[in-house]
């Protein structure tokens, strides 16, 4: 009987454990499916590094390359907020305040993760948009720059999470023979902690970047939804995600301006996949260390 | 006989807790002092009160005066203080890089050296002063992580013989060590002797008799005998130093 259930139990496992594989090898290669009939029409150097998406135009375009550029635009301003911010509250959570403030100060950033994306981007559009319209003195507050401001904050728990722990992990031998050789504690802190930190801060900064390109809400509320090249980060932007949840609902299925949405699928999905594939290398190298 | 260190009615408490009570005890220049004692006696305590390690745990606090050289060490400058005793750990504490690295690492960034072949020169004296440059001359590029734990805790000495230190400390350096290492370590610490004042505090009461020239006995927090070697290993005056010693308790 006992054995019965054991084998149960194990199948049962098993079929989970395989779920999520499966899931993504069908989503994959639903994504390539489409996309691959809309590469073959379309062409896939004319879908990447075409200027203009103009899909109900005569004839239709679809080039995508104003929307990586968006999303570009909008992740690296993202990143130059979010990583020395992320990466400083990092070490300010680990190495200096006592346990009482940390516990609160982790408990509080990882609150932040729970801010619901359509709440990050409301208050990006209620607080942040005028305020950026005002204090550049540009004719819409709507621009790449807010969406970065808002989306850092999005990126930050994982960044200090992730970097914390990894700071915390550096063994408590090191700073000591560091320190008892006259380094002071700063220069122990970056000579020691951080470089011994690096690779699992550096999988934090990529993990928290995987999550900004691949947010949708918040961009599509505060960054403009103007499908033009951008040419500095205060002007308007249209991210690819952006793009794909405005536009589904009005295709026709299975239309050319369908299967384009879905090649911009696959293209986030290639990047979000390289980024935490990186992330992963760093994550293993620091563990086999 | 110039007192090099003198530690003057030091009592130092984890908590408010007492662990070392009004301890009154100078080290000679160029001595090596062994300090044994039972667990839970203070010993390592008091070592890590000479070079202020203890600054780094929040619930400590001390009262009473250390002197080195005749200067209050608890006016010094933390990292100078350090940078004259250096202290070597139980367990050996190679900093992630190279062998090379780990020894040019708190020289080059003391400023006290910066060109290349200074460096060289120096690794190489460094090395050869803690015995071990034959065994990793070859391999000065390799991680400092890849080597035995003998070879590590030679290399952590010769870090801090790279800084030029005069007094180190020794926290039980051999208690994670083969036999073979053990004594490697020890006549090293008696090579070392002629130019570095040595505190030792050890686990391991032959260690004290082999290498000190006086031992001082601890026990709850308290000095309870403190001579030299010789007389204090073979006509011990107290009971329990003597029960210590011969292995009774502790």
């Amino acid at each position: 009987m006992g054995k019965i259930v054991d084998t149960v139990v194990e199948k049962i496992v098993f079929l989970c454990g395989i779920l999520s594989v499966i899931f993504v090898i069908l989503i994959f290669g639903f994504l390539f499916i489409e996309s691959f009939a809309f590469f073959k029409n379309f062409g896939i150097l004319k879908f990447i590094f075409g200027r203009y998406w103009c899909p109900n135009s005569e004839p239709v375009l679809f080039g995508i390359f104003s929307l990586l550029m968006g999303s570009f635009f909008v992740t690296l301003g993202a990143c130059l907020i979010a990583v020395p911010v992320g990466v400083m509250t990092a070490l300010y959570i680990s190495e200096v305040v006592n346990k009482s403030v940390r516990d609160i100060l982790k408990f509080l950033v990882e609150l932040m993760a729970a801010i619901p994306s359509v709440v990050i981007g409301f208050i990006g559009m209620i607080i942040l948009v005028p305020c950026v319209r005002k204090l550049f003195n540009i004719p819409t507050g709507l621009t790449a720059f807010s969406g970065s401001v808002m989306l850092a904050f999005m990126a930050m728990p994982t960044i200090v999470t992730i970097s914390e722990d990894a700071i915390r992990s550096v063994p408590w031998q090191y700073r000591e023979g560091a320190l008892a050789l006259g380094a002071t504690k700063w220069q122990t802190v970056r000579r020691i902690v951080l470089k011994t930190a690096r690779p699992a801060i550096i999988a934090a900064i990529m993990l928290g970047i995987g999550r900004v390109i691949g947010e949708t809400m918040t961009v599509m509320m505060i960054t403009g939804n103007s499908s033009r090249i951008p040419h500095s980060i205060f002007e308007p932007v249209r991210t690819m995600t952006a793009v794909i949840a405005a536009e589904m609902g009005e295709t026709v299925n299975g239309s050319m301006h369908y299967r384009a949405l879905f090649s911009i699928g696959l293209m986030l999905f290639l990047i979000t996949f390289t980024i935490n594939f990186v992330a992963d290398l760093f994550l293993g190298k620091n563990k086999n260390k | 006989m110039v007192d090099k260190i003198k530690v003057e009615n030091l009592s130092c408490y984890y908590n408010k807790k007492c662990v070392l009570g009004s301890l009154s005890i100078s080290v000679i220049q160029n001595e090596i002092l062994a300090i044994i004692g039972p667990a839970n006696s203070g010993k390592t305590t008091f070592l890590r009160t000479l070079n202020r390690m203890n600054d780094l745990n929040l619930t400590y606090s001390h009262r009473g005066e250390i002197y080195l050289d005749n200067n209050s060490i608890f006016d010094m400058n933390r990292e100078n203080l350090r940078k004259r005793v250096g202290m070597l750990f139980a367990m050996p504490t190679p900093l992630p890089m190279t062998i090379y690295e780990n020894v040019v690492y708190a020289p080059k960034h003391l400023g006290l050296i910066s060109k290349k072949f200074e460096q060289d020169v120096l690794v190489e004296q460094a090395l050869r002063d803690a015995s071990l440059w034959n065994e990793v001359k070859d391999r000065l590029k390799s991680s400092a992580m890849k080597i035995s734990g003998g070879q590590q805790q030679r290399l952590c000495i010769a870090r801090i013989l790279a800084i030029n230190p005069e007094v180190i400390l020794f926290d039980e350096p051999c208690s994670g060590l083969d036999p073979i290492s053990t004594t490697k370590v020890e006549e090293l610490m008696i090579e070392l002797k002629r130019k570095y004042t040595i505190v030792l505090v050890t686990n391991n009461v032959k260690q004290a008799s082999r290498v000190s020239d006086r031992t001082a006995f601890f026990l709850m927090g308290k000095i309870i005998e403190i001579d030299t070697t010789d007389k204090l290993f073979v006509s011990p005056k107290e009971k329990q130093t003597e029960d210590y010693i011969t292995g009774r308790f502790g």
